[in-house]
């Protein structure tokens, strides 16, 4: 069964005098247990996909369901009880609070779902346990390496159970040996049954990836194999969507 | 690794959260505010005690000045209390009225003891009449100069006076009328001087001097009354009124006072006056030339010199609220700014508009009420050290004290409404990006 579902997804930026589109026409659709990459260079609109998906922007137009619900008019509220509830996110910066524990880090989101102190303990726990840092509970963020606030910040992202994990180049801040580390996490987690979405600009990461998309001003222009997108194998293209690409790139010349 | 805990399944559909999950989050939300809140007052220390030291001044002065005001008018009811209800009071001035009048009544005549017996023969519905007068004396024991006691109020006055008044005999006995009318040399005196001459005898029978000329010898002793405006009740002595008026002076005016029956005060006041416009021979077209005052009639003037002092309390009220305001306001405007970043992160995993409002209120209301509780504490010993150091009166009224740690409070919520509205309506992506 489909997780996301997206359909015709436009983000057009209004900044007064010029519209930008960001996305133009997304067709993406990914299934519970997937491990799917989202490659592409600055600009090719992948942070903004990643946004919508992860639902903290909605879309300008199109369609937008997550776990069979129309996510795209939804209220300000009510999209932040679905990132809550479904998505876990895991940030190129961390995101951490720093001021907070690892574990009372791992807890907040826990918080917002109104679990008990108790439960909100021994859940974040486990996160922690998971993720290897059993015995880093109590380090605030400034005690941690790079490589340790991480795996904080993922074991946050798992804490809620959530359908997605959708991770925005987790290894952009890390040093190589490192965020090989956290991409043998996420494989780990995707072993566990997880869905994983990984924003990245580089190739390397994308190839091991089980499936890759790849994004070109604010088109889907690959689909496929991890290995095959991101050496950018032109069985991998969809010929369907260069069409479209090049039509649209006429399209804002003759404009 | 294991993930024993994380494999149970957190016990709720994705879709929905119930009510009971609702009020559970409620609260889990708003201990976190509070926890956040006090986090970010304690890890800014300097900021935030100028803030709350600027509220806590603001309410420590309006305080101050309510409960001076609140002790005042309790001192004034009690006096008031001791004329008591029934008891109209006969005067050449109208009481409570000060200003233009002045001269109006300066050039009455005085009400003598003519009026008083118009009043005993004529008027009907009266209780008791108790003509009185007083005057300031030194009172002291003949022959031992170096014990006297200045400013001694003295009273002349006759037996229907215990009636009317709150005064209470300790002991012995109080002026009777056959004192008045021998003019005899009895006096009755209040617990101050019984104190000062007679620490360890008996008063009874002794001798008193009472100013230049008069003596007077102790019939009976009055109760301890205590001190109102600061000043001393039971520094007192009464004689028979005739004997006052032939030592001080016959042509000083009376007090009357008349106590009337329970729910009959009206009709007194009525037969009052008119019983002495009689007397008096005024014609239908003139104005009376004498006043009949009551305890409420009183009450209303000073009611009156109240609301003046209200006011100016309530100017001060609110320029002090608005200056803690922004104090407030500009605190937390700086702690919005400084926590962009953690907005972002919050809003990101879950926290709704209405989480992150919570959360900034709190703060605000935190420091305010911190602001008002000092504020109040100092206030409080304020009103206690002008009520040691000086004659004014001041009570802690617990209305007062309720009032200004809610007040402060509210006014929080109001100045830390707007930067909270603005830390709410951040947008998730912005707030993150933020450096």
């Amino acid at each position: 069964m489909a997780l996301i579902e997206l359909e015709h997804i436009v983000k057009t930026y209004d900044l007064g005098l010029s519209k930008v589109p960001a996305l133009r026409d997304i067709h993406l659709q990914i299934d519970r247990g997937e491990f799917v990459a989202i490659v592409g260079q600055s600009g090719s609109g992948k942070s903004t996909l990643m946004n919508i998906i992860g639902c903290l922007d909605v879309p300008t137009a199109g369609r937008y369901r997550l776990s069979g619900r129309d996510v795209s008019e939804l209220s300000d509220d009510e999209l932040a009880d679905v990132r809550n509830l479904e998505i876990g996110f895991v940030f190129q910066s961390f995101q951490l609070m720093p001021r907070a524990s690892a574990l009372e880090n791992v807890e907040l989101p826990l918080i917002y779902r109104g679990v008990s102190k108790k439960e909100r303990r021994a859940r974040a726990q486990g996160a922690l346990d998971l993720v290897g840092l059993a015995d880093r509970m109590t380090h605030k963020p400034a005690e941690l390496s790079g490589g340790q606030r991480q795996r904080v910040a993922i074991a946050r992202a798992l804490v809620t159970q959530p359908s997605l994990l959708l991770a925005d180049e987790p290894t952009g801040n890390l040093d190589s040996k490192t965020g090989e580390e956290i991409v043998g996490l996420f494989h780990d987690l995707h072993g566990r049954k997880n869905t994983i979405v990984l924003v990245t600009h580089e190739p390397k990461l994308a190839a091991r990836c089980p499936r890759a998309v790849r994004l070109v001003d604010g088109l889907v222009i690959a689909d496929g194999p991890g290995v095959k997108v991101a050496m950018g194998n032109a069985e991998a293209l969809g010929a369907e969507a260069v069409a479209q690409l090049l039509a649209a790139q006429a399209a804002t010349v003759q404009r | 690794m294991t993930e024993s805990a994380l494999s149970i399944p957190l016990a709720m559909k994705p879709r929905d959260l119930g009510f009971f999950r609702k009020v559970l989050r409620f609260f889990a939300e708003l201990r976190e505010a509070i926890v956040q809140a006090a986090i970010s007052i304690a890890s800014h220390k300097l900021r935030a005690a100028l803030t709350i030291t600027g509220i806590s001044i603001g309410i420590m002065t309006v305080i101050t000045i309510f409960m001076v005001e609140s002790g005042m008018q309790a001192s004034f009811a009690r006096q008031l209390n001791s004329l008591g209800p029934n008891t109209l009071y006969v005067h050449k001035w109208k009481w409570g009225v000060g200003g233009n009048d002045w001269w109006k009544y300066k050039n009455r005549p005085v009400v003598t003891q003519l009026d008083w017996r118009a009043l005993q023969k004529n008027a009907t519905w009266p209780v008791a009449i108790a003509p009185s007068t007083n005057t300031t004396a030194v009172v002291g024991i003949p022959g031992q100069g170096d014990k006297d006691l200045k400013s001694v109020n003295v009273v002349g006055t006759t037996e229907a006076f215990l009636d009317a008044g709150s005064w209470q005999l300790k002991r012995g006995r109080f002026i009777s009328d056959l004192d008045h009318e021998l003019g005899t040399d009895a006096c009755v005196i209040g617990a101050d001087l019984e104190d000062a001459f007679f620490k360890n005898g008996d008063p009874l029978g002794q001798a008193l001097k009472v100013g230049p000329m008069a003596r007077c010898t102790v019939v009976g002793t009055l109760m301890r009354k205590g001190n109102a405006f600061g000043q001393s009740q039971d520094l007192r002595l009464v004689m028979p009124l005739s004997s006052f008026l032939r030592s001080f002076g016959s042509k000083r005016g009376l007090v009357i006072a008349v106590v009337a029956p329970a729910g009959k005060v009206m009709e007194t006041e009525d037969e009052i006056i008119s019983v002495l416009r009689n007397s008096r021979r005024l014609g239908p077209e003139q104005e009376d030339t004498f006043s009949v005052n009551r305890q409420d009639k009183i009450l209303q003037g000073f009611n009156q010199m109240m609301m003046a002092t209200n006011v100016v309390g309530i100017l001060v009220g609110i320029i002090t609220a608005i200056v803690a305001g922004i104090g407030i306001m500009n605190i937390l405007l700086v702690s919005v700014k400084e926590r962009t970043r953690e907005i972002g992160i919050r809003r990101a995993l879950g926290a709704r508009r209405m989480t992150i409002l919570m959360q900034f209120l709190c703060e605000a209301i935190m420091v305010a009420a911190v602001g008002g509780a000092l504020g109040i504490a100092l206030g409080a010993g304020g009103a206690a050290l002008i009520d040691i150091l000086s004659p004014m009166p001041a009570a802690i009224d617990p209305r007062v004290v309720v009032g200004g740690v809610v007040g402060s409070a509210v006014l929080g919520a109001i100045f830390g409404l707007w930067p909270a509205l603005t830390a709410a309506f951040l947008h998730p992506i912005e707030a993150l990006r933020y450096e």
